[in-house]
């Protein structure tokens, strides 16, 4: 018996970007029974997409592949069960944030989250930069990603400036 | 029709707003059956004062200096001697200790007197206090002017939505700071620059620090988590990060990504900082204007915008909480 998988995903706001995400279900043998889109805003689209699958092994291939393309699960329940929940944290740092180790911020936030997408604005090596990072999180660890963040911006001198969650 | 007296304690721009407004509704008021008698006037350097009722047009004309009529008399003893039925408290607030205003409040208080204010600082010092002094006289401290100028957040909460659980608020309670984040991602300028355009236009203090260091926000701050949240905590609870290291660059950057960088105060987290607010959210208001997001558990979300300063829509709120206490 086949089991109903409901997934929302998170794109980015770029043409083809809903076909590229759709793509990894029908290639494991999905059948997709409703495609649902809205704009969130912050360059982003919430898909939610109901389809059905035939075993768990499908799933767990349907996933890795849109892993692999960058396509955010940020819920899924199988059955109607919740099987996990995702958000993501987007936000500014402004300050010396490459002089003051930018590989350990993102290695110490990759600790509670991953940090999905990153933008550099450096004018020059003597000013300020801006660093627009996003970074996933399990719903419940968010706080604790807040605070990882707020404690390495205390600690570098960093102005942080981050969504309203 | 039942007279209340009022004295107003502070005739600045705010008090001016007031006095104006009261004559602008004079005929209203009279319908309402409500008779409101300002019998004094108290400023720094002395008080006008008549059982009869002041003529606020003369007053007003007259500005806030010195005049033949005017007594020595401070407000304290004006409370004390004339005991009005409402103390208008509107004298600009110093939230290291509260004064001059703490002191009024107080006195009216304690003396059996209503009180109605704009002045952020003492609330912010010792709310608690105040209103557990209120109650103990049997009076009301009436205080919807101090967040969000002429937004009635408190007495919508109060009366409207009390059945509520609030789970968050979210605000900008800071024209001054909105306008100048407005203006560097309108025009692409600096913060200097911006906070030079809004003293041209008067809506910067000569000294911006109060606002764009986010101590006034933190003022608000402190008010809402008592008053809608049931916080327990004073000024100094609140963590404050102003908006003076946000450069253009950063907010280049947020618009790229579809965001604006706005002053928020976050009241169930105690915290006043720039923040990312998505492009078309109710938050992402411009210019001076302020906004406030209230998520309750019954009515779900409810966001109120409207102008948070001015002495004229300042004073829609005061009559609001006068009305009350006349009524």
């Amino acid at each position: 018996m086949k089991m109903k998988i409901d997934m929302q995903l998170v794109l980015e706001d770029v043409p083809g970007s809903l076909l590229r995400a759709l793509g990894p279900i029908s290639s494991h043998g999905g059948n997709i029974l409703s495609v649902l889109h809205s704009r969130s805003g912050g360059g982003r689209v919430w898909v939610m997409v109901t389809f059905q699958i035939a075993d768990q092994e499908s799933l767990n291939l349907i996933k890795n592949e849109m892993g692999k393309t960058r396509v955010q699960v940020s819920e899924m329940s199988v059955e109607g069960k919740q099987y996990y929940s995702k958000k993501t944290l987007s936000f500014i740092l402004v300050g010396h944030v490459i002089d003051s180790d930018v590989r350990d911020t993102i290695n110490r936030i990759n600790e509670v989250g991953l940090v999905s997408d990153i933008e550099v604005v450096m004018p020059s090596p003597e000013e300020k930069s801006s660093v627009m990072m996003n970074v996933e999180v399990d719903n419940g660890r968010l706080e604790g990603l807040i605070s990882l963040v707020k404690r390495v911006c205390k600690e570098k001198d960093l102005l942080l400036i981050s969504s309203i969650e | 029709m039942k007279t209340t007296r009022i004295a107003i304690i502070g005739f600045g721009v705010i008090g001016r707003g007031f006095a104006e407004v009261l004559l602008r509704k004079k005929k209203y008021l009279r319908e309402l059956g409500v008779d409101l008698r300002v019998v004094a006037i108290c400023e720094v350097d002395g008080s006008l004062v008549n059982e009869g009722g002041i003529n606020l047009e003369e007053a007003l004309k007259g500005g806030s200096g010195k005049k033949r009529d005017w007594t020595p008399l401070k407000a304290v003893d004006v409370i004390k001697k004339h005991k009005p039925d409402i103390v208008l408290e509107l004298t600009p607030g110093n939230i290291k200790n509260g004064e001059p205003g703490l002191g009024h409040i107080i006195t009216a208080l304690s003396n059996g007197i209503n009180v109605v204010t704009s002045n952020k600082a003492p609330l912010a010092l010792q709310f608690y206090e105040l209103m557990n002094l209120a109650r103990k006289n049997n009076v009301v401290l009436g205080f919807e002017a101090t967040v969000g100028g002429a937004m009635p957040v408190i007495n919508l909460y109060q009366s409207t939505l009390r059945i509520n659980r609030i789970r968050s608020i979210y605000g900008i309670l800071n024209g001054t700071s909105n306008f100048v984040l407005s203006k560097m991602e309108e025009e692409a300028i600096s913060l200097d620059d911006a906070v030079k355009e809004a003293q041209e236009l008067g809506i910067a203090e000569s000294n911006p620090g109060y606002d764009i260091d986010g101590i006034d926000t933190a003022a608000k701050v402190t008010i809402l988590a008592n008053s809608l949240m049931n916080k327990r905590v004073s000024f100094k609870d609140i963590k404050i990060k102003g908006i003076r290291e946000i450069t253009p660059k950063a907010i280049e950057l947020a618009r790229k990504h579809g965001y604006s960088i706005k002053l928020i105060g976050d009241i169930k987290n105690l915290e006043v900082s720039p923040r990312l607010v998505v492009k078309g959210d109710p938050l992402d208001v411009s210019g001076s204007l302020n906004a406030i997001m209230l998520d309750t558990d019954i009515a779900g979300e409810i966001t109120i915008v409207g102008r948070g300063a001015g002495a004229i829509e300042t004073a829609s709120s005061l009559l609001s909480d006068v009305l009350e206490i006349a009524r």
